[in-house]
């Protein structure tokens, strides 16, 4: 439960559009869990009110039982990468990561290490503008992993990856959960989820609308991934209170 | 809030952009300067002296839009996350960028004083006029103009973190100088004399200034300037403490 994530009744409004509806689940360590939705279903909210980034209309997210903002050391705590997370392109990939590096305490020989772990080394000379999507990609993973942390969230890690790449994220994430780490990735790619993810959330407006094992979810496998997403996200349910009951009944 | 600092010089020195913007600010003293000279219609005496280096109070202008990156650059390139996520409290971080780049813009008030001056000793001997380096009204002129520099500099911090858009907080701010103090300042009088940059320029005049319209004391000025910078950082910490990064 240390290292876990706990969301609890986490309620995002902005005027009249509720983005995010009353969402409750935990995350885990030592599993990968994925957490899916179709666009606009309020993954992408629910995960920066879990790093402070946007500020909850009401419920709480907590990392390790406490907020993000009260995390003493929060890279070394929790590794992120969220979507809309950008380097700026005349700056080379090497120096992006010292200045977290230094904002943290990490000394830079870190740096070194997660370079060669995503395998950016070779490019971390060159300022970040000229990356491929693939290499930006490493650049967000190697950020997340700076701090050594106990808990990663990554807001699709697979977009823009190469197939040996994923098959290499793949292996990171899985090893990084065979750790015992907290491992939380939002991902459209569900096949890619089917072989990485032990667990999985479903939520599609705003709602929860399923939070438990893979295996469960698919019936050992007698349906796929993809028909069971579809399934619980395809009904138009935009009833906050129909949602309630989904995710009650669900999770 | 010694590591904010750091950080922030860190960032600073690993893009060119920035200090792009601030090399403008010697290269418009220059330019000031000798266009004073060449225009030939005043003598090189000490008023023109003083007229010379008061374009580095000018080059504030320069030093605002430094100011605007140090926020809204972060969400132009949307590397504001990454800051956020290192650093959840975002007061200091909001403080430690007004003060570096106050510290970077006074700098470059210090550099553009040591080329205008350096330029116009020159343009005066080539003359034949004598300068005069005691002359106490032209460095009570670039230290008015220093403190401009410093001063747009923490301002600009502050409208990029009101603004947020790049282009938008650039846009407004210098539609401000130009359209705000300089058409609608003519309709107001007066209470024109009390608005940012006609402050600034009160703080960094020389002793007869170039401008005509009546501007506050000197000292006058840079009160009203520093409450003018203290407001906006106080706005910036404000709203950045408050609004969602998405």
């Amino acid at each position: 439960m240390s290292d876990g994530i706990t969301v609890d009744g986490l309620t995002k409004r902005y005027g009249a559009v509720t983005a995010v509806d009353r969402l409750t689940f935990e995350v885990e360590p030592g599993v990968v869990t994925g957490f899916l939705g179709p666009n606009g279903a309020g993954k992408t909210t629910t995960l920066r009110m879990l790093l402070g980034l946007v500020t909850p209309t009401a419920g709480h997210a907590l990392i390790g039982g406490r907020r993000y903002a009260e995390l003493s050391e929060p890279r070394r705590a929790v590794g992120a990468v969220l979507e809309a997370t950008g380097f700026h392109p005349g700056r080379r990939g090497r120096d992006h990561l010292r200045i977290l590096a230094r904002a943290a305490g990490i000394p830079f020989s870190r740096v070194e290490e997660v370079l060669e772990q995503v395998g950016l080394t070779d490019a971390a000379d060159r300022r970040a503008g000229g990356y491929s999507l693939g290499m930006r990609q490493r650049l967000g993973l190697a950020s997340a992993l700076l701090g050594d942390p106990r808990v990663l969230v990554l807001d699709e890690p697979a977009n823009g990856l190469d197939p040996a790449g994923m098959a290499e994220l793949r292996e990171l994430l899985l090893g990084l959960a065979a750790e015992g780490r907290t491992v939380l990735m939002s991902s459209h790619v569900l096949s890619e989820v089917a072989q990485t993810v032990d667990r999985v959330i479903i939520v599609a407006g705003g709602t929860l609308r399923y939070a438990g094992t893979l295996a469960e979810l698919t019936n050992a496998k007698t349906e796929t991934l993809e028909a069971a997403f579809l399934r619980l996200t395809s009904n138009p349910d935009t009833d906050p209170a129909t949602g309630a009951t989904t995710a009650s009944t669900r999770g | 809030m010694n590591t904010l600092i750091r950080t922030e010089l860190l960032k600073l020195r690993t893009i060119r952009s920035p200090w792009l913007l601030l090399a403008a600010s010697p290269l418009l003293v220059v330019a000031g300067t000798s266009g004073l000279v060449i225009s030939g219609n005043k003598a090189l005496d000490a008023t023109a002296q003083s007229q010379a280096l008061a374009h580095v109070g000018l080059a504030s202008l320069f030093t605002l839009v430094f100011g605007i990156l140090a926020v809204a650059g972060e969400y132009r390139h949307q590397t504001i996350t990454d800051t956020y996520l290192s650093t959840p409290a975002r007061g200091p971080v909001i403080g430690a960028k007004l003060l570096v780049y106050a510290v970077f813009g006074a700098l470059a008030g210090v550099l553009s004083s040591l080329v205008g001056l350096g330029v116009a000793a020159a343009w005066w001997a080539g003359k034949g006029a004598s300068f005069t380096w005691a002359d106490s009204a032209m460095w009570t002129t670039i230290g008015g103009g220093i403190a401009w520099n410093a001063a747009f500099a923490a301002i600009g911090v502050g409208v990029g973190a009101l603004i947020r858009s790049l282009v938008g907080a650039i846009a407004v701010a210098l539609a401000w100088v130009a359209l705000v103090e300089g058409i609608v300042g003519q309709l107001i009088g007066d209470l024109a004399r009390w608005l940012p940059f006609n402050a600034g320029q009160a703080l960094g005049a020389a002793a007869e200034p170039m401008m005509t319209r009546d501007l506050l004391p000197r000292w006058g000025g840079g009160t009203v300037l520093v409450a003018y910078t203290l407001v906006f950082a106080i706005l910036a910490v404000g709203t950045s403490m408050r609004r969602d990064v998405s």
